[in-house]
């Protein structure tokens, strides 16, 4: 293909102004086009310049005095709110006017229904209706006096809260104590139907605890699903989050190569994960908010899919605390490959783009022997963070251990309290010089950690063979675990989720349910094989979990069986000594299941608790919320990737379905993808007789 | 909806902008003065605008307003015929641009800017000085976003391209 330099769209690319569609087009070319790259190259050295060169310069101000005039009109305007109530009743139109007020006299609920269906986040009539804001509005200054009070459309026509979607509520902490019960039920007989439940709270500490995989086991590359567990064997199921979305990124590849991905390859919870869902961050002191809706399982429409979700609060990118960071990078032979090194290279300067002089960037480099390639370097010295990316060249052997060392020794020796310190790992995670024992490797990288530097992985153009010491690393450095496949992985991995990925704002989070036996029979969480920890790790701040990063969401879902519902494939005989035992009486609250959640500020050593109690409304599986049905596609789709015997009746074909019909707002993009790649899966499934590869 | 009974944005816009559009405007003025008044009566404005009205537009607001005040002042002194036309608009910026580079110890890269047509210059002045988007630019000039990207990727073709021929040239020497 030949490539037009002339073409406007190198430009755009370069200043991130092509929209998704355009940036892979774009993208498509850059890999398969020399030339593109060096244009893209040139162009962005020319903008890196210009900014520099055009940068805020200091001195233009306005005087004291000015500055205090417009203070005080700002203040002015903030003792007379409901002249700006008025306003913008008016602002909204005349015609929706109208509307509102006709729909407010026939009925109010049809409205609030109506809204719920908007989905959640549609926080009232305000938001969803106000213009734009364009500019044309300075045009209406001053026409608007206080004369519409009576409005129909003001306030007070249309409820002013929230709409709340009870179909994703948020949960409202109950209590902060792990000791207090949830809210108080009245004490009665025990349930009649108690049948062979015992009681949860009797249980003793790990005396029956079934045997699980624990956290971090060397069967780490084998998933085996999660099974059901009875309630009346263990009510607790307990795990460590994780925002890593590695897997996805994996699957994908085999996906656009034509091939189902290997069983292993698909983690479920970074499939879900990989997505946004429109959990709104948090608003009181606690850095994150909790989410949980429940609704029928679309594989198994008698089964109840719990949906829990966890919003790490936004850092207004702005406002981001310094950085430093040291890149740490892979120069070995095997990076020399187009989809490796080159990669990584145009990564780092997607990156190196968004720092400003408050962050310092080191780089070392690791191959046989390992080295600093640049010092630590001020963030607005876009042209020799630039230059030292560009020198960047493989060759040699691995030794990862070195350069980890030096990399750390850089990280603490420019430690910035308070800023994000982070050791960023490049490499294809084939270590084979110095130390290939991968259980020294997670030693020392878990010594590292102690030192308050995080660790951020990122794979490149690997199978899915190293990705279990890649991931394993990044689990024992308190960090996370990228897979960058395309430069549009890397903008999302490094760029978009820069707050998120390098500013860690709670750690150690861990999470643990407590089911209800008077409402559920067995459950299983679905995803988290390798994440699951044991119930006494849960209160036990020296044990290591999964840490959110500022914006981070995590997602866990789980199926129950309910009460009344047999378990149809039950491999362990009913307990001979603990039928018909006491359930205590907060089993008859009406609540499903209770929600604890640890997690330690980002420097501190101590954890905190919350905890929510939630309720199953019995809600449709298509009554639920587009998120929730898209999260069960995500996971439905991973099941048969997985071919888990949890699968139920789901086919591809349904899980297209339910994706296609669950897109929601997908900004960026991404939803539909899932759905192009549910297409390419069907074509991989019927195209060959033979199940994987196929071809 | 609390941002009506809460002024503290206003404070953030005005930390965040008021150098910005200072710049902007004393570079249409071509006066410090008239500037400064230009962008307090900007931000008097933005204090009778409601933040949830602007939709996370904050900067293409300001710097129409401000735009669109410059203007007027100019308009108002007599110094400029025609408002509206992009091209026109441009025109006035050959004074003040001259000068405020000339007192800047320029550097290579803004000399090549200099010679640039007038519409790409406040473009990317916009794009790089102010940091806004193509839209934003759009939004504020009057140009299609199509038309933005256009004079942009002419730009920086002629920046590299001087550049490329210089580096060619240093290494002769």
């Amino acid at each position: 293909m030949k490539t037009n330099p002339d073409d406007p769209k190198w430009t755009a690319y370069v200043l991130g102004e092509l929209n998704d569609a355009e940036c892979a087009a774009a993208e498509k070319e850059l890999e398969s086009s020399a030339e593109a790259r060096e244009i893209v190259d040139e162009i962005r050295a020319t903008t890196m310049m210009l900014k520099e060169e055009l940068a805020r310069k200091e001195g233009a101000a306005l005087t004291s005095t000015e500055r205090q005039a417009i203070l005080a009109a700002a203040r002015a305007a903030q003792k007379s709110p409901a002249w700006y109530h008025v306003r913008q009743a008016f602002t909204v139109g005349a015609l929706a006017a109208t509307v509102l007020l006709v729909v407010a006299t026939l009925s109010i609920p049809t409205l609030l229904r109506s809204r719920q269906a908007a989905g959640p986040g549609h926080t009232g009539v305000m938001t969803a209706s106000a213009p734009t804001g364009r500019p044309a509005a300075q045009a209406e200054f001053g026409h608007y006096e206080p004369r519409g009070v009576q409005d129909p459309s003001s306030p007070k026509a249309v409820p002013q809260n929230e709409f709340a979607d009870p179909a994703l509520r948020k949960a409202e902490p109950s209590s902060s104590s792990s000791s207090s019960s949830p809210s108080p039920a009245p004490a009665g007989p025990i349930a009649e139907t108690a049948g062979f439940l015992n009681s949860f709270v009797a249980r003793a500490p790990s005396a029956d605890a079934p045997d699980r995989p624990r956290f971090n086991t060397e069967a780490y590359d084998f998933i085996s699903d999660n099974n059901f567990i009875r309630v009346s064997r263990d009510p607790l199921a307990t795990f460590s989050v994780d925002v890593d979305t590695a897997s996805y990124a994996n699957l994908r590849r085999f996906l656009n190569m034509n091939q189902l991905p290997p069983k292993d390859a698909v983690r479920i919870e970074e499939m879900v994960n990989y997505f946004t869902y429109d959990y709104a961050p948090p608003t009181g002191s606690d850095p994150i908010a909790t989410y949980a809706e429940i609704a029928a399982a679309p594989w198994k429409p008698e089964h109840r899919l719990v949906r829990i979700g966890i919003k790490g609060k936004e850092v207004d990118l702005s406002k981001r605390p310094p950085g430093n960071l040291v890149f740490l990078i892979d120069v070995s032979g095997s990076m020399a490959d187009a989809e490796k090194l080159p990669l990584l290279k145009s990564s780092m300067k997607l990156l190196i783009d968004k720092l400003t002089e408050n962050d310092r960037v080191a780089i070392v480099v690791y191959a046989g022997a390992s080295g600093m390639v640049l010092p630590p370097t001020s963030g607005d010295k876009k042209s020799v963070l630039a230059q030292a990316v560009d020198r960047l060249e493989s060759g040699g052997s691995t030794n990862g251990a070195a350069g980890i060392q030096l990399a750390y020794d850089t990280a603490v020796a420019n430690f910035i309290r308070g800023g994000i310190n982070r050791v960023i790992l490049a490499t294809d995670g084939d270590f084979n010089v110095g130390v290939t024992n991968q259980g020294d490797l997670t030693r020392l990288i878990e010594e590292k950690a102690k030192s308050g530097v995080f660790l951020t992985v990122l794979g490149f153009g690997m199978g899915n063979y190293k990705d279990s010491t890649l991931e394993k690393l990044a689990d024992k450095g308190n960090g996370n675990y990228a897979y960058i496949d395309t430069l549009k992985e890397a903008r999302k991995a490094l760029v978009e989720e820069l707050g998120g990925a390098l500013m860690t704002i709670a750690k150690d989070v861990k999470i643990q349910i407590e089911f209800n036996p008077a409402q559920v029979n067995a459950y299983r969480l679905i995803g988290y094989e390798n994440r699951v920890l044991r119930h006494e790790d849960f209160n036990d701040d020296k044990k290591d979990a999964g840490d959110m990063g500022a914006g981070h969401s995590v997602t866990a879902l789980f199926e129950v069986v309910p009460r009344g519902v047999e378990l149809e494939t039950s491999s362990v005989d009913p307990l001979k000594y603990q039928q018909a035992s006491q359930a205590v009486p907060q089993s008859r609250s009406g609540e499903m299941l209770n929600i604890k959640f640890r997690y330690k500020e980002p420097e501190s050593s101590t954890s905190r608790l919350l905890e929510y109690p939630v309720v199953d409304r019995y809600t449709g599986f298509n009554d639920a919320s587009a998120d929730f049905r898209f999260a069960a596609a995500v996971a439905s789709f991973g099941m048969i990737l997985r071919d888990s015997p949890h699968k139920g009746q789901s086919t591809l074909d349904a899980v297209l379905q339910i994706a296609d019909r669950s897109r929601g707002a997908d900004r960026a993009g991404y939803r539909d993808e899932f759905v192009q790649l549910v297409r390419k899966a069907i074509r991989c499934q019927t195209s060959a007789a033979p199940e994987r590869p196929c071809r | 909806m609390e941002d009506a009974t809460n002024s503290t944005w206003i404070v953030a816009a005005l930390e965040r902008y008021e150098s910005h559009l200072v710049h902007y405007a004393t570079w249409i003025l071509g006066d410090a003065e008239r500037a400064r008044e230009v962008v307090q009566e900007t931000f008097l404005r933005l204090c009778r605008e409601k933040e949830s009205r602007l939709g996370g537009h904050l900067a293409q607001w300001l710097f129409t307003v401000c735009r669109n005040l410059s203007f007027d002042v100019r308009k108002k002194e007599n110094r400029m015929s025609l408002i509206g036309d992009a091209e026109a608009a441009g025109a006035v910026y050959e004074r003040p641009l001259a000068a405020i580079e000339r007192e800047q110890a320029m550097t290579e890269i803004l000399r090549i800017v200099a010679t640039l047509p007038k519409n790409q210059r406040e473009v990317i002045r916009l794009k790089f000085e102010h940091d806004l988007s193509y839209k934003e630019i759009a939004a504020i000039t009057g140009l299609s976003a199509t038309n933005v990207g256009f004079l942009i990727h002419t730009a920086i073709q002629t920046l590299r391209k001087a550049l490329l021929a210089q580096s060619a040239k240093g290494r002769i020497s």
